[in-house]
C-alpha cells in the first residue's frame, strides 16, 4: 500500500489548495476568483472552504466594491503552526519558487524530485532540487539557506546548463534517466517528454 | 553553538594544538589543491583532491583552536567559528561531503564541472584564512 503523504492525511485536496496560497504568501490577499483558478477546482468547493476557513478565523475577508478578498488571519491562534504545517507539506514548491525569485532570469527548469515529489516523505527526509540554467551554486545556496532554515529541512540541488542537460542526456546519463522518470514537484518550466533532449524554454 | 558547547556535548574532543600538525596539513592541502586543477586528471580524483584538501585546511583551523573530530560533516560546520566563514560558503563544502559520501558508499560521482569549479575557490579562499591563524 503507498504510504498516505502527511497533507493528504490532515486536509482535502481543497484545503491544501487554498491553503497552499494563503498561508504560502500570508502577507499577500487574494480574490476569491484569483484563488479559484490557483486552486484549479470548481468555484463552490473553493467558495464553501474560503467561507468556513474564514468563520474558523483561519483567514480574514474583506469587501472591495463586489469582490471579496481573502487572506491567512495572523491573529488566530494556530497561525505559526499552521504556518508551518503548510510550508512543510505541501506548500513547497511555492516557498521554494519564491526564494529562487532573484536568479528567475537565468533559470530554464527547475524541480523537487526524490521522496518530497513521491509525497512519500519521512519527517527528516532531504529535499532533492534539480535546476536547469545559468546558475552557479554560491547563487542557489544563498538563496536556498534561509529555506533550509524554516523548512528544517537539507535541500541538494544539483545544477545543469541546458546544454550539459542536452549532452548528457544523449551520453546517456544513469542519474538524470533515473530523476526524469521519478514524481516531480514542478517549480518552473515544463517537461513534456521525459528522456529526450530539453528544449530551451525560452527561445523555442 | 559554540566550539565550547559542542564539546559539552561531546560533538568534539579537545587537544592542544600542535605547529607541526597543522603545518602538515596545510602543506597536504596546497599540494591536493594544485593538483586538483589539473585537467588531464579524472574528474573523480579531481573532486576527491579538491574534497579533501578543504577538509584538511578545515580539520587544520579546528585543531588550531584546540579541538579535534573525526567526523566529517562537523569538521566544516566548525569554519563559522574557526575561520568565520559565511553559511553558504560552508554550505557548498557540505554539498561537496554530501556528494564524495554518495560516491564513495554508493558508487555514484555526477561528473559536475560547475561544483568542481566553486569547490577550488572557495578551497582557495579557505587555505588564506587558514594561512593567516596564528597560534
Amino acid at each position: 500500500m503507498q504510504p498516505t503523504a502527511i497533507g493528504d492525511a490532515l486536509f482535502t485536496k481543497t484545503q491544501q489548495r487554498v491553503l497552499s496560497l494563503l498561508y504560502g504568501t500570508p502577507d499577500k490577499s487574494f480574490y476569491a476568483n484569483e484563488i479559484v483558478r490557483w486552486a484549479d477546482m470548481g468555484r463552490g468547493t473553493v467558495r464553501r472552504e474560503l467561507e468556513r476557513m474564514t468563520s474558523a478565523g483561519l483567514l480574514v475577508s474583506s469587501r472591495t466594491g463586489n469582490q471579496l478578498h481573502y487572506q491567512a488571519n495572523s491573529e488566530n491562534p494556530i497561525y505559526p503552526d499552521l504556518l508551518n504545517i503548510v510550508r512543510k507539506t505541501f506548500g513547497i514548491a511555492d516557498v521554494i519558487r519564491q526564494a529562487l525569485m532573484p536568479q528567475d532570469a537565468h533559470i530554464n527548469l527547475a524541480f523537487v524530485y526524490g521522496s518530497i515529489a513521491k509525497l512519500d516523505e519521512s519527517q527528516n527526509s532531504d529535499l532533492d532540487l534539480m535546476l536547469v540554467g545559468d546558475l552557479t551554486y554560491s547563487d542557489i545556496v544563498v538563496l536556498l539557506l534561509p529555506v533550509e532554515s524554516s523548512l528544517q529541512r537539507t535541500i541538494n540541488p544539483t545544477i545543469y546548463t541546458l546544454s550539459d542537460i542536452n549532452s548528457k542526456l544523449l551520453q546517456g546519463s544513469s542519474f538524470l534517466e533515473r530523476v526524469l522518470k521519478q514524481p516531480k514537484l514542478m517549480i518552473k518550466g515544463v517537461i513534456n517528454d521525459f528522456g529526450e533532449p530539453l528544449q530551451d524554454q525560452g527561445s523555442a | 553553538m559554540t566550539l565550547e558547547n559542542l564539546y559539552k556535548t561531546k560533538a568534539l574532543h579537545k587537544e592542544p594544538p600542535a605547529k607541526r600538525e597543522f603545518n602538515g596539513l596545510v602543506k597536504a592541502a596546497i599540494d591536493r589543491l594544485n593538483d586538483a586543477e589539473n585537467t588531464e586528471l579524472s574528474y573523480a580524483s579531481r573532486f576527491d583532491l579538491a574534497y579533501n584538501a578543504a577538509h584538511g585546511l578545515a580539520l587544520a583551523a579546528l585543531r588550531s583552536a584546540g579541538y579535534r573530530s573525526d567526523k566529517r560533516y562537523l569538521v566544516f560546520q566548525c569554519l563559522s567559528h574557526t575561520c568565520n566563514l559565511s553559511k553558504s560558503h560552508i554550505r557548498i563544502f557540505s554539498l561537496c561531503h554530501d556528494r564524495r559520501n554518495r560516491a564513495e558508499y554508493g558508487g555514484y560521482l555526477e561528473q559536475d564541472e560547475t561544483l568542481l569549479h566553486e569547490l577550488i575557490v572557495n578551497t582557495q579562499t579557505l587555505l588564506t584564512s587558514v594561512r593567516s591563524i596564528n597560534f
